[in-house]
């Protein structure tokens, strides 16, 4: 088989590079190494109530302790997601000593596109020149210009709705109309304000869509917040809503599932990629297809031990790791729940609908002014005002038909503000592979060292206290906060290990997400992150990535590759 | 454990039971759906009588029928067997010493088998037969939720018979309100102490 372009894997950025590079007349081979799932056909669980679930919605504890023991501390997996997410007992990985690092994955086409939070954030030159100002990590090659028209492209196909805010840490976009804020958070909203004019609380940017997109057969969203299951509205982002249709369209794209891909083979002579093989996982039989070009969009972890395990007498530490920087400067996210507030006088006000986002809270410490206590860098916030209901039941006693006519009623608006703070890139923080160890098809399993340091600690102490500060000026009654981050991985933005830079010495990647090493491999994904930012990163994710594609068939046309 | 499951017990029995006693309360079979449970955890039918009674003490018959009515009790053995709301943790029995002796070997907790013998010693006898049954189970639960007390087996019963009930069809779309698809967000609309809760609001029912 041979192709103009062979796209690893079909979450998130592999769709987008389908997408564009068959538009561009590109004939494409997308390999993915789960099962296939069909848009409106297989999102199984879609319509099902939770007295149609045999635990309710709730799921297995008994088989998730066994079989997902990680995946289940995800919070969006359920009983009625669980078929979207792998099973931990088929798919290891190691940690290292002391790491503790909670890899959450979902192999199918789509990959994580059917899971994610659809969170949709433009990043800064605040983050783009994050590195080069505290001196962590390694310069970006780029800044917010050189996105920001891709930005704009990407945001119209997939669909976000948000307010612009005139923000310089968290950019205005092309944006579909917001979703309403309710009565708790606008009055969080005005009463930050009032008393920190810098500090803005605005609704989160997401990738559902407030007006159909007809013509790509999406429809808007209809506020079910089960975005998880899979929606055969389209009304949220997804490689089988938006990109996979379109490339499919163009009639130059063949897609393959139940393949892993082992390795890429290169050619020390012309030094170029000169195949990709693959398992499929169903029969352990080995292929290969040959293409003029890569592009590596398996996940951010995926994409790097694809790359690790394509040694060779030529690159024996692995493919374009001249720089032996290569699968180091992980990241991803420090996060915990900074404050929890009992929000009272909003007894007469309840909702109706299911909004499939919050809130957030922009960045403003360390911009201008760099007053962040221990930290050179930002964390911004995300969360909401909610209803308790029939829950709050177990925390309190009661028993007959008052306790039942109580739980029958929405409880006390809460409020909650998640801190999200920078992750500074460590060479500690490194993925190798663990060659000991092999996993159902033969290949080495990955090993994750990961630790946080003092400076997102120390953001997230002061996240907490600010946090309660604020709840408490909009006159919030706070019950609960942590300064402590989660596990690594828990953000769900694990990202590096295949990092651009300015120097083919100190980086893996140019600033056309392309290798240094190898000049028709492009690796697009969350690998080729410098730095973390404060604020999601799938949106910088899918405009690097067309960015990418656009430059690899100039580069293609031209001959330059 | 004062009751025992019949030596001929089996899935398919308890299958046929459930959906025999759904059939009899005029609710659909799936309100009490059950999987395959070990021998070892198949609950005698005294524990179930037990646990429907207990259900339906903590959410009665009042505009909409009882917890114990719609199946809630079996969906409760069901969860603590396999482990719901934390119910086969290992470490119950050395964090909850004063329950120690309702420990399974790998150190979790018959919590069942526990509420039976708790429930009989309060009611100095069989406490199914006993009169002010719900006095006795309220006076359980304002120990179990009282000031300083921190994991106890009766919240986590309490959990799942709440969890039971309002994620069935009667307590979900009957005594609350369900909607799947509600079609539109609205923002910010006036609540009275009458307005009913939707348990189709995944927010609530993740974080509430």
């Amino acid at each position: 088989m041979d192709f103009d372009a062979i796209v690893v894997g079909s979450g998130i950025t592999g769709g987008w590079s389908a997408k564009e590079l068959t538009e561009a007349g590109l004939k494409v081979l997308m390999i993915e190494r789960g099962r296939e799932i069909r848009h409106q056909q297989d999102y199984a669980t879609e319509t099902k109530a939770p007295w149609e679930m045999p635990f309710r919605g709730i799921g297995d504890a008994a088989l998730y302790d066994r079989e997902y023991p990680v995946q289940k501390l995800n919070r969006h997996f359920t009983e009625f997601t669980q078929n979207h997410f792998v099973n931990d007992a088929e798919n290891p990985y190691a940690k290292g000593p002391g790491t503790e690092f909670t890899w959450f994955r979902s192999y199918q086409l789509g990959g994580r596109s059917l899971t994610w939070g659809r969170q949709a954030y433009r990043w800064s030159d605040y983050d783009f020149g994050a590195n080069a100002r505290d001196g962590h990590g390694t310069d970006w090659p780029i800044r917010y210009a050189d996105l920001a028209p891709w930005y704009d492209k990407v945001e119209q196909f997939i669909g976000v709705s948000g307010q612009n805010e005139g923000l310089a840490q968290l950019p205005d976009g092309k944006f579909q109309p917001p979703m309403a804020m309710n009565a708790v958070e606008q009055h969080l909203r005005a009463a930050i304000r009032e008393r920190w004019p810098e500090r803005c609380l605005t609704i989160g940017r997401t990738a559902n869509l407030t007006q159909a997109k007809l013509e790509e057969g999406r429809a808007p969203c209809q506020y079910r917040s089960i975005c998880a299951r899979g929606c055969s509205y389209g009304a949220y982002f997804s490689t089988q809503s938006s990109t996979l249709p379109a490339a499919q369209k163009t009639g130059r794209l063949t897609v393959i599932t139940d393949a892993v891909v082992e390795g890429l083979d290169h050619d020390p002579a012309t030094g170029r990629i000169t195949g990709v093989r693959w398992i499929e996982t169903k029969t352990k039989q080995r292929r290969r297809a040959t293409s003029r070009i890569v592009f590596l969009n398996a996940g951010a972890f995926n994409s790097v031990q694809v790359l690790l395990n394509s040694v060779s007498e030529a690159m024996p530490g692995g493919l374009a790791n001249s720089s032996g920087v290569l699968g180091t400067h992980i990241m991803d996210h420090a996060n915990t729940l900074s404050a929890m507030a009992l929000m009272p006088g909003f007894e007469g006000h309840t909702s109706f609908g299911n909004r499939p986002t919050g809130v957030i809270l922009a960045r403003y410490r360390n911009m201008e002014t760099m007053d962040g206590a221990g930290h050179s860098r930002g964390f911004s916030f995300q969360g909401g005002a909610l209803q308790s209901n029939w829950g709050a039941g177990k925390r309190e006693a009661g028993i007959g038909a008052d306790y039942k006519e109580k739980l029958r009623h929405p409880g006390m608006w809460r409020v909650v503000l998640v801190g999200f703070a920078d992750c500074v890139p460590r060479p500690t923080n490194r993925l190798t592979l663990d060659r000991s160890r092999t996993d159902a098809n033969g290949l080495p399993v990955l090993k994750v060292d990961f630790a946080f340091g003092k400076e997102e600690h120390a953001a997230l102490a002061q996240a907490k206290a600010d946090a309660t500060e604020m709840l408490t000026a909009a006159g919030g009654k706070v019950l609960m906060g942590s300064d402590s981050p989660g596990p690594g991985g828990t953000a769900i933005h694990e990202m590096g290990g295949a990092r651009m830079g300015l120097d083919p010495a100190t980086s893996v990647l140019n600033k056309w997400s392309q290798a240094h090493d190898v000049a028709n491999l492009f690796v697009t994904d969350g690998a080729q992150m410098s730095s973390s930012a404060c604020q999601n990163p799938s949106l910088t994710y899918m405009a690097l990535t067309a960015r990418a594609c656009d430059a690899a068939v100039s580069m293609l046309r031209e001959g330059r590759i | 454990m004062t009751g025992t499951a019949s030596p001929s017990w089996n899935r398919r029995d308890f299958l046929g039971v459930a959906a025999l006693v759904a059939l009899a309360a005029g609710l659909p079979a799936a309100a009490v759906r059950l999987s395959e449970l070990p021998d070892d955890e198949a609950p005698s039918e005294a524990l179930r009588a037990l646990l429907r009674e207990v259900s339906q003490l903590v959410l009665p018959r009042t505009g909409t029928p009882g917890a114990g009515e719609v199946g809630t009790g079996d969906f409760v053995l069901l969860a603590l067997a396999h482990g719901l709301e934390g119910a086969r943790a290992p470490n119950a029995g050395a964090a909850l010493p004063a329950f120690a002796s309702f420990a399974r070997p790998d150190g979790s907790l018959r919590h069942a088998d526990w509420l039976e013998h708790e429930l009989n010693r309060r009611a100095g006898g069989n406490f199914l037969a006993a009169p002010g049954r719900a006095s006795l189970l309220a006076a359980l639960d304002v120990e179990a939720f009282a000031e300083g007390v921190g994991a106890h087996p009766w919240r986590t019963i309490k959990a799942l018979i709440l969890t039971g009930y309002y994620t069935s069809e009667t307590g979900g779309a009957q005594e609350l309100r369900y909607e799947l698809v509600p079609g539109r967000w609205d923002a910010d609309l006036p609540a009275t102490p009458a307005t009913v809760a939707y348990s189709s609001d995944w927010t609530a029912v993740d974080f509430g």
